[in-house]
């Protein structure tokens, strides 16, 4: 097959378009398209899941995010900072926290928190509460090793201007390299409050009144009380509504801090 | 020239099409299912009765030295028996049971899930005779000073999410705060850590958590006249029918009664 290198690239490409087509034909062919759209597109049925998966479901899903995140946040501070410590004790504490909590299903932490704290304490634990302190434990573990990537990053002569102008190095950290850290990580943060937006589903797993559902124990809910999976796409598209926004936030500021790159946790080895 | 080898791969595309639709298709049908021996229903999995379960729900189904065991799974290894295949037990969250989504979407062929015969469910999927009587309890604490579902008021009810407890309790606890729970063990553990005052669900898996948890008792048992049934795919008249032959022939053999003890310690009320 003598062939010129560019006519075999655009044979290539015809290839890839031919299976594309096939498949979009399997797919369309093979697909009970009735029955997608009795399942999946039952107006009636989303139309009863408003206004409450706004106004319950949804802000729910948004209060334990957020609860988490701020947690988590402060945790990560504190992990970043004992990670970066002089204390070899607090350096060990902290890569242990981090290796320990990546590891974990998110789930299972969960559970440990909202069952197993008030198992071993005897206490009564408010839902809210739990949630805050199991999303914050899952997500620190990440925010830490981002953390202290952002404030690693901040160049040196910003520290060394700093202490040549007789602030104590306690003053720089929290005046001077930690706010720079921030700007540098906040592509980064915004994607772990992504992630963490998806983990509060888990939620559904400690059991919830009414007023506490988020959005996916109430579409589960709705899913039993019709006979449709049409609430469980409008609780799909919730979380879109969440998550979509707060990607394109996370590429702008991406953009706007010039990309500069820094090693986030996927790409960072913990030295132990 | 150059268009050439374009147009001659564009001919190929309702070829290729053809082709991968007709594999579709195959694996399709083969995926509704193959045939259980001569005539006998279509079974998802071929060789297996795939029963579609929620655990745990001591003693009807649960886990036990990897093992899934109980008074449910030794009836549906009656039906199995009838059919000359083996039992395969899949877990699953109850309201995909219910809905008939796990029916609908070839996951299971039969669901022996403690569950409670309504019209509500009727309209999702077909009942087999019942083969349980049920009654609605409630589970609290020794010394909680709740006696009845009237006690509530201002208080934390758990209930297990689409069970007819769910519905008993929004029907009858107007005072209570209900916390709706995954699963039977999750229920269960929120009872016994005063995540909730009380709990609410079918009477035979409440007297048979309470035999270990001596702290906790059933205080109240309300009458609803419910009934257990088996669920098959709408329609599956011919799983049925089996369904429906094994479970007279076990109750007239007695087979019944001698499972029914197996797990209850005692024998059957009537029968």
């Amino acid at each position: 097959m003598a062939m010129s290198k560019r006519k075999r690239a655009q044979v290539i490409r015809w290839v890839q378009y031919a299976i594309l087509v096939a498949v979009v034909l399997v797919v369309a062919f093979t697909a009970n398209w009735g029955k997608i759209r009795t399942t999946f597109f039952d107006l009636e049925v989303a139309r009863n899941m408003f206004p409450e998966v706004i106004t319950v479901a949804l802000v729910n899903t948004v209060i334990y995010t957020t609860l988490g995140f701020g947690f988590g946040l402060a945790l990560a501070l504190v992990i970043a900072l004992m990670r970066l410590s002089t204390v070899r004790v607090y350096r060990w504490i902290s890569g242990i926290y981090i290796e320990f909590f990546r590891g974990l299903p998110a789930l299972m932490v969960i559970l440990a928190v909202g069952t197993g704290i008030p198992l071993a304490f005897n206490t009564f634990l408010d839902k809210y509460v739990a949630l805050m302190i199991a999303l914050g434990i899952v997500g620190a573990a990440y925010m830490a090793e981002t953390l202290r990537a952002g404030i690693q990053a901040v160049p040196k002569g910003q520290v060394e201007a700093a202490r040549s102008l007789g602030m104590s190095p306690a003053r720089t950290m929290m005046t001077i390299v930690i706010p720079q850290a921030f700007k540098i990580i906040l592509p980064p943060l915004t994607n772990e409050l992504i992630l963490l937006t998806k983990d509060s589903s888990l939620a559904l797993f400690l059991g919830a009144s009414v007023s506490e559902y988020e959005l996916t124990q109430f579409g589960r809910v709705e899913l039993n009380e019709s006979r449709s999976l049409t609430p469980v796409l409008v609780a799909g598209i919730c979380y879109l509504i969440i998550t979509i926004p707060l990607s394109y936030l996370s590429r702008y500021l991406e953009r706007r801090t010039g990309g500069k790159k820094i090693s986030t946790p996927e790409s960072t080895e913990v030295k132990a | 020239m150059t268009r050439r080898p374009t147009l001659k791969v564009w001919a190929l595309v309702p070829a290729l099409a053809i082709v991968l639709a007709g594999c579709g298709e195959d694996g399709g049908s083969s995926g509704d299912g193959g045939d259980a021996g001569s005539g006998g229903p279509e079974l998802v999995n071929e060789g297996k009765l795939t029963n579609c379960t929620g655990l745990p729900y001591k003693p009807f189904e649960y886990e036990e030295n990897g093992e899934v065991i109980g008074f449910d799974i030794d009836l549906v290894d009656l039906i199995a028996k009838e059919l000359g295949v083996e039992q395969e037990v899949v877990d699953t969250p109850f309201d995909g049971i219910q809905s008939g989504a796990d029916f609908n979407s070839g996951k299971c062929d039969i669901s022996s899930a403690g569950m409670t015969i309504t019209d509500e469910r009727k309209q999702n999927i077909d009942f087999s005779d019942p083969y349980f009587d049920a009654t609605q309890a409630l589970v609290t604490k020794k010394g909680s000073g709740i006696s009845d579902i009237t006690d509530l008021d201002g208080k934390n009810l758990g209930v297990q999410n689409s069970t007819t407890g769910f519905d008993y309790a929004n029907e009858n606890a107007k005072g209570a705060n209900i916390v709706n729970f995954e699963d039977l063990g999750l229920l269960l553990t929120a009872v016994e850590s005063g995540q909730v005052d009380a709990g609410i669900n079918d009477n035979g898996v409440l007297f048979d958590w309470v035999k270990d948890k001596t702290d906790f008792e059933v205080v109240k048992e309300f009458e609803t006249g419910e009934q257990y049934g088996m669920g098959v795919r709408k329609g599956n008249t011919a799983l049925l029918d089996v369904v429906n032959k094994v479970l007279a022939d076990a109750k007239s053999s007695g087979e019944y009664d001698t499972i029914y003890e197996k797990w209850f310690g005692t024998k059957p009320a009537d029968n």
